[in-house]
């Protein structure tokens, strides 16, 4: 083959490289910039499989991110500015929470410690006697009152 | 089952606050004078108790899990009013101690938990009880938990419709998801839970009973 007829596949093969370049993904892997947000029901367990929404300061009327929490409640995602962001975790029954996190500036002190890890058992039996013991107070005062008009 | 805070805008929760207002002071005003010394015992125990089942979680089917209203039980021995102000005093201190439900979602609640729940329990029980007694408690436990609960589905599937942005989920979808549930386990125990308790008390003579 002559090297002039060469020059036209040449060029037909480096033009098909630009679209194939195009179609290219490659994979970023970092462990330090992302943001997790643990949805749990009151007993503790976690909010699985609930459709969940991140809402960036930039914008709070459209979502960032849209999608549901993993089988354990927990949504991930990572802010690409500072600020307060929200997120919002809501199942079917309309159980769910609106958490926010407060993103700071590149540069800027870390972020706070995380929230505290979820009530234990004794404070899950600790909500029925708080319950019960604040409404017998109320009622109580009430009786009290009452019997005190009435003399 | 009652909405947390952040799911319904001022849109609705507004308009529900201006609703459950006035009803809280009538029924206030109407149950809970000086009269009405004698059966605050009793009344507060059975909020007391309201409180308790709330807070039990019931599961069903679908991985998900649901509780129990526990405040037919005040509308049929008493009216549809001391249920509404006993239920708003139980999700008021659920809100303010607890962290579930919500201050400014309390109209919604109390208007679908404490006043349209309750209500539907006390019509249905008024109808019914010249059949059987039981039948009747049972039957206006059942029907007071539904109307509760396509209340609060109602009021989500509104949002929606107004503004995704607070309720992503569609009505059709909060309906199924929330009256199946309902339909087939939560109105069932609520019924037997309500019979059980208003047979108990109907035999103790209650001051202030109706």
């Amino acid at each position: 083959m002559q090297p002039r007829n060469l020059l036209p596949l040449a060029v037909a093969v480096a033009w098909l490289a630009f679209p194939a370049a195009a179609h290219e993904a490659t994979a970023e892997v970092t462990r330090d910039r992302s943001v997790a947000v643990r949805a749990r029901t009151h007993d503790g367990d976690g909010l699985g499989n609930a459709v969940a929404e991140v809402f960036s300061p930039a914008d709070p009327a459209t979502p960032f991110w849209k999608g549901r929490t993993d089988r354990n409640g927990w949504v991930a995602f990572v802010p690409d500015a500072p600020g307060r962001w929200r997120v919002q975790v809501v199942d079917p029954t309309g159980h769910g929470v609106v958490a926010t996190v407060d993103v700071p500036a590149p540069g800027a002190a870390g972020p706070g410690p995380a929230s505290p890890p979820p009530a234990s058992t004794g404070a899950s039996l600790a909500r029925p006697v708080v319950g019960v013991t604040l409404v017998a107070a109320i009622f109580g005062l009430l009786h009290a009152w009452g019997r005190r008009s009435r003399r | 089952m009652h909405v947390p805070d952040g799911f319904l805008s001022p849109a609705i929760t507004l308009p529900a606050w201006g609703a459950a207002a006035p009803l809280w002071y009538w029924s206030v005003r109407r149950n809970f004078g000086a009269s009405a010394t004698e059966a605050l015992p009793v009344v507060g125990s059975l909020t007391a108790l309201a409180f308790v089942v709330q807070g039990l979680v019931v599961p069903v089917p679908g991985g998900t899990s649901a509780h129990l209203a526990g405040v037919a039980i005040l509308s049929i021995l008493y009216n549809p009013g001391v249920a509404f102000v006993c239920e708003s005093l139980v999700l008021l201190l659920q809100a303010l101690f607890f962290g579930a439900g919500g201050f400014t979602v309390l109209g919604v609640n109390a208007l679908a938990m404490g006043f349209l729940g309750p209500g539907a329990a006390w019509l249905a029980y008024r109808a019914l009880r010249g059949i059987s007694e039981r039948g009747a408690a049972f039957a206006g436990a059942y029907v007071g938990m539904q109307v509760a609960t396509l209340a609060v589905a109602l009021a989500l599937g509104l949002q929606h419709r107004l503004s995704p942005a607070y309720m992503p989920v569609p009505f059709e979808v909060t309906a199924v998801a929330m009256m199946a549930p309902s339909l087939t386990v939560l109105g069932i125990v609520e019924g037997f839970y309500t019979l059980a308790t208003v047979s108990l008390l109907r035999r103790a003579r209650l001051l202030g009973a109706g």
